[in-house]
């Protein structure tokens, strides 16, 4: 059962000269569009807050602009999406590291049509996965900047959070030039 | 395979499509189907009710299907009554219930019904639905949906080992062709050349309109009882032999190779080792084809030929009348459409209907004794694999 489990994982992507770490926190940009206020039920993005969810750090980091997630330090395993309790070894005992900046787009496609209620405005976006430099970790995401047939697989990206304009914060990925 | 043995003695399919109607209606609408194909069917005799919905609280804003199924059909379940959701398995989810409580001894006779609702008046609300398959707080703000999850899949498959968009198009083709031979599917009286399927537009790179498979309300139904009852309903049961099932992740960061359905195998594995045969014995596969590439994967998965030459297995039509196996004779997701809790059991009815001879020529797999019926469900998150036998006595 084991082996099947194994074979996803996903060996580290060596750490190369564009991977960087932050020590200065930079405010998050203020949102360049506002979204339509929406009932929780009818809205893909999470409650932030800690009376919802106990990875509030997650988002309190993100609004620093710093991607993170959480690690376990006896097994040295990192998470995605950040957790309260390891898979692996299920200590609670969890850490947060930061995230590297960039990455590099291991697949993607884009919407033309039939996007979720509030994102049909957004059409045509791209999204993809993110192979992170130097963790062991492929996030999906939006993909902002160049437009989907300018994309390829290979192109270099970095993180960029973002302000939902409700409080709120969340993550996505632009091109690099 | 332990336990009593379990037979599907009878089924029917609702017409699939962009329907006038409602979730109750359709429940109400295959009840009074199922009675009229098995005369011998009576009500109190039916025991449980296993109803297989993926998202009755989205598409129709209801919960507590079960009983409300139930009711539609006339039907007073008194051992065992339940819901299945497995997303896009959640009809197969039905029917391995159903088995597992006959085997165990809980039930003697069952029905499993799938339905689901799925065309609204807003498509955003709809696509929203499907979105909520996906890790809700991860995934879903990125706007994931199941179109360009494979269409990274088939990305990734035509980088890897070079498959093109016409051996895409050889999938649909043939799903479309069957599906012309089936009067329930959403696309019976519609052709599909492969010149036409490659000029319709894309809708997530690669992948365009026909390899994806639609939104769809419907809804299927079987009977499944303990091998002593039997005989009372049919001459040609279709005996379960074998099931598996595997699930390695959920959120899109933890899927590993996306062109290598490991899960699949295991499920599949494990599937024909209870049913003591190889895949080679298989006649039919209902497989699921919610997209092109995904049938490509899945007969690599299966071993039917080796990682990378599935798009060559299509495009050479081995897996057509006449080749190595017949897939998706019914039609599959693409020809028929895909009411996520129906489609398991309509890929079941027609493995009865194969086995019985009943389906029109166009599609009748000669002679057929084994079949295996596949589902994933979300971004192939999980595998579930049945194995039928359609030779005679227990």
């Amino acid at each position: 059962m084991s082996a099947g489990a194994k074979s996803r994982r996903i060996a580290p992507t060596p750490a190369s000269s564009d991977t960087e770490t932050r020590s200065v926190p930079r405010a998050v940009p203020p949102t360049e569009r506002p979204r339509e206020k929406r009932p929780f039920l009818l809205d893909f993005f999470p409650l932030e807050g800690p009376d919802q969810t106990r990875l509030s750090r997650f988002y309190d980091r993100l609004r620093e602009g710093r991607l993170s997630t959480t690690r376990c330090p006896k097994d040295d395993e990192w998470h995605w999406p950040p957790r309260v309790a390891c898979p692996k070894c299920h200590s609670e005992e969890l850490e947060w590291k930061d995230l590297p900046e960039r990455g590099r787009i291991y697949a993607f496609s884009a919407v033309l049509g039939g996007a979720p209620m509030g994102m049909e405005a957004d059409v045509p976006f791209s999204v993809g996965l993110v192979d992170l430099n130097g963790v062991p970790l492929r996030l999906f995401g939006r993909i902002e900047g160049r437009p989907w047939p300018e994309l390829h697989v290979g192109d270099s990206v970095r993180v960029e959070p973002y302000d939902l304009g409700d409080g709120r914060v969340f993550y996505r990925f632009r091109t690099i030039d | 395979m332990t336990g009593r043995p379990v037979a599907l003695v009878g089924g029917v399919t609702t017409a699939f499509g962009v329907r006038p109607t409602t979730w109750a209606e359709m429940a109400q609408e295959v009840g009074a189907a199922l009675f009229r194909a098995i005369p011998t069917l009576r009500a109190e005799d039916v025991d449980s009710l296993f109803v297989g919905a993926a998202e009755p609280e989205r598409f129709a804003f209801q919960s507590h299907v079960a009983p409300l199924a139930a009711e539609q059909m006339g039907l007073q379940p008194h051992r065992v009554i339940q819901r299945t959701e497995l997303a896009c398995a959640s009809g197969q989810s039905a029917i391995r219930s159903a088995y597992a409580a006959i085997a165990a001894g809980l039930s003697d006779i069952a029905v499993a019904v799938g339905v689901e609702k799925m065309n609204l008046p807003s498509m955003a609300e709809a696509n929203s639905a499907m979105g909520c398959v996906m890790d809700r707080p991860w995934d879903g703000p990125h706007g994931a949906t199941a179109p360009p999850f494979f269409a990274m899949v088939a990305q990734r498959h035509m980088m890897e080992y070079g498959t093109t968009e016409e051996q895409l198009a050889a999938v649909s083709e043939k799903n479309h062709r069957f599906a012309n031979s089936n009067p329930h599917a959403q696309f019976y009286a519609k052709k599909f050349s492969k010149e036409k399927l490659l000029g319709l537009p894309v809708v997530a790179p690669p992948l365009r309109l026909g390899d994806c498979s639609s939104m769809t309300d419907g809804a299927a139904a079987v009977l499944l009882v303990a091998d002593k009852f039997v005989r009372k309903y049919t001459e040609t049961p279709a005996w379960v032999r074998g099931t598996g099932q595997y699930s390695d992740f959920h959120n899109l960061a933890n899927a590993g190779s996306l062109t290598k359905w490991t899960g699949m195998t295991h499920a599949a594995r494990e599937a024909l080792r209870g049913a003591k045969v190889a895949i080679g014995d298989i006649d039919f596969a209902e497989i699921h084809d919610c997209f092109t590439i995904s049938e490509i994967v899945e007969y690599e998965a299966l071993g039917l030929c080796s990682p990378g030459e599935g798009g060559a297995f299509a495009a050479d039509g081995r897996g057509d009348l006449g080749g190595d196996l017949v897939v998706n004779p019914r039609g599959g997701l693409l020809g028929c459409g895909h009411p996520l809790g129906a489609t398991g059991i309509a890929q079941a009815v027609e493995v009865y209907q194969q086995f019985a001879k009943q389906v029109p020529v166009a599609r009748q797999v000669p002679d057929p004794e084994w079949a295996l019926v596949h589902n994933l469900s979300g971004s192939a998150n999980v595998h579930s694999v049945m194995v039928y036998h359609g030779g005679g006595a227990s």
